[in-house]
């Protein structure tokens, strides 16, 4: 869908590059997820892709045309979800929808999206009066109602409680079963974990690894088991490499002969390969 | 174009919801009021200074105001992100708030039609409407360009009026030299007021042709800019 090969922006206002040379590719259908510590680019990324922010070095195709020669006509096939609200107050939930929706060509049923986000008894309400968990859940119908093929989404998910919450991760995953591909923005590495087919780290402007949630996994988890099991009156722990762990004579003699309490496999979480690939520490 | 009449729907459907066309209508009996009070015979003259005020300030205020509300409720963002170009955008405020000074002065004007003597060129007037309204449109673009906040908004605002039209009520009462008269030239509220007073017959036919053109000219090389910049306007609010 897109392939991005050395991006390097700055801000007009700022005397350092915010990127530094970013190179990806998003895979028309996939999930791509764009992780990194705050203030590292991912918005200013997602910026330029959405063609808010141009001026940008490198280059940038999309279906293998060069995103500049795009012009307002790629607005017809991308949808994007903003963080913060993007409502008119003084409108009614309905009545913002209805004014966006006479912008595109094609369009969604959006009665039917508000009704799954559980706003359209809300729909007549001001969105001004809206909680911020509703204003959230239409930003994510504002995303979609162009029935777009390419979605932008920054923290799809942030503040909603957990069932609202999967009702989105549902509708993104369907989307993505529709065949539509998303760019993800995420700081909730349950989302990621949920729902990426890929996720992209991002350090200093670079892309620092890029891969399968999966791969990630297996690249920098220890793969081990945790036994924990009694010792007469006590409980002991000890650890076990998970390959050959059949042969291992220790670990047989084990769990035949004492009381085994509990039993973990010892998995990298997504929150510990995030912190190892940043290289995030303390602030000072 | 095609979007935008649903834009210029919506400019006008918000100048219902956020109460602007009430505050168009009441800003009209302000001015009904002021002149009821006048009582003199012919207001022709009056009338034409109030609407040189009410064109001229309104333009400016309302498209800075409007644009600073839809920057802060993010709206902007969304509208950036929809097919439309920058020239739909830019059109729909312009026409939306051309037909919120129309209203106001048209309630003026039929009040003083009922109930008052006055002698104007409905069609000079219209004209004058729409030249002097496009021009100070376009200076309100450029100046909420540049503004980070609502005071710097107010500011100004408040600065392009002392420093734009003090100097043309100065000439009024006639405390200005010639030297300086002439310097006024220069002012686009000059051309503003000089169109007003062809309005009730009271220009030179040179004056006023020049002052024509001085605003055609204007816009033309005002419409460049507010253009140009655009995109760094809206590159900053897509801001995070
Ligand atoms: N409009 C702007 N003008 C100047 N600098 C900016 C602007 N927007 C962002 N920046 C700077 O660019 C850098 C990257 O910001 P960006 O918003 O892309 O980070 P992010 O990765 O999205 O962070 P977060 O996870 O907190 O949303 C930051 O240092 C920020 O200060
Ligand atoms: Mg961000």
């Amino acid at each position: 869908m897109f392939t991005i090969k050395n991006l390097t922006y700055r801000y007009p206002t700022n005397k350092t590059d915010t990127l530094n040379g970013l190179n990806f590719k998003i895979q028309p259908g996939e999930i791509l997820g764009l992780l990194g510590p705050s203030g590292v680019g991912k918005s200013t990324t997602q910026n330029i892709l959405i063609k808010l922010l141009d001026d940008y070095r490198g280059e940038i195709t999309y279906r293998d045309r060069p995103l500049n020669d795009y012009g307002s006509e790629y607005y017809q096939e991308i949808g994007v979800g903003f963080e913060r609200p993007v409502h008119f107050g003084k409108l009614t939930a309905d009545e913002n929808l209805k004014f966006f929706k006479k912008l595109y060509t094609t369009t969604a049923d959006t009665d039917q999206l508000l009704k799954r986000l559980g706003l359209y008894q809300d729909r007549h309400k001001k969105v001004g009066e809206y909680s911020r968990g509703m204003k959230v859940r239409l930003n994510f119908v504002r995303a979609l109602l162009n029935k777009p093929e390419m979605l932008f989404l920054d923290e799809p998910t942030a503040g909603l409680d957990p069932k609202n919450s999967r009702i989105i991760k549902d509708m993104i995953q369907e989307f993505k079963d529709r065949g539509g591909t998303i760019l993800l923005t995420t700081h909730l590495m349950n989302d990621v974990e949920e729902l990426c087919d890929r996720v992209a780290f991002m350090v200093e402007g670079r892309i620092v690894e890029i891969n399968t949630p999966k791969n990630l996994k297996l690249a920098h988890g220890q793969r081990k088991l945790q036994v924990e099991y009694s010792n007469q009156d006590s409980t002991s722990l000890k650890e076990f490499g998970l390959e050959n762990l059949g042969q291992n004579q220790e670990f047989l003699e084990l769990i035949n002969n004492k009381k085994i309490i509990t039993m973990h496999t010892q998995e990298m979480t997504m929150d510990n390969i995030f912190i190892e690939v940043t290289g995030v520490k303390d602030h000072v | 174009m095609y979007n935008f009449r649903t834009l210029l729907a919506g400019e006008l459907q918000r100048m219902l919801k956020y109460h602007i066309l009430t505050a168009s209508v009441l800003v009209a009996f302000f001015w009904i009021g002021a002149l009821h009070l006048l009582e003199t015979g012919d207001i022709s003259y009056f009338f034409s200074l109030i609407v040189f005020f009410d064109v001229v300030s309104m333009s400016i205020v309302m498209v800075g105001v409007t644009i600073f509300f839809e920057k802060q409720e993010g709206v902007l963002q969304s509208i950036f992100v929809s097919p439309i170009s920058k020239d739909e955008f830019i059109f729909a405020k312009t026409t939306g708030n051309l037909l919120q000074n129309l209203i106001t002065i048209l309630i003026v004007y039929f009040y003083t039609l009922l109930f008052q003597n006055i002698n104007i060129n409905l069609a000079g007037l219209l004209g004058a409407i729409l030249l002097i309204g496009l021009f100070h449109s376009l200076v309100g673009f450029l100046i909420i360009y540049y503004c980070r906040d609502f005071t710097e908004l107010l500011v100004n605002m408040a600065a392009y009026f002392l420093i734009f039209t003090i100097p043309i009520i100065l000439e009024f009462m006639g405390v200005l030299g010639t030297l300086a008269t002439n310097l006024l030239y220069l002012l686009p509220t000059k051309a503003s007021a000089v169109l007003m007073e062809g309005v009730i017959g009271q220009a030179q036919t040179r004056e006023l042709m020049l002052s024509v053109f001085y605003l055609i000219i204007g816009s033309l090389i005002l419409g460049y800019f507010v253009r140009r910049k655009f995109k760094i306007f809206a590159a900053r609010e897509s801001g995070v």
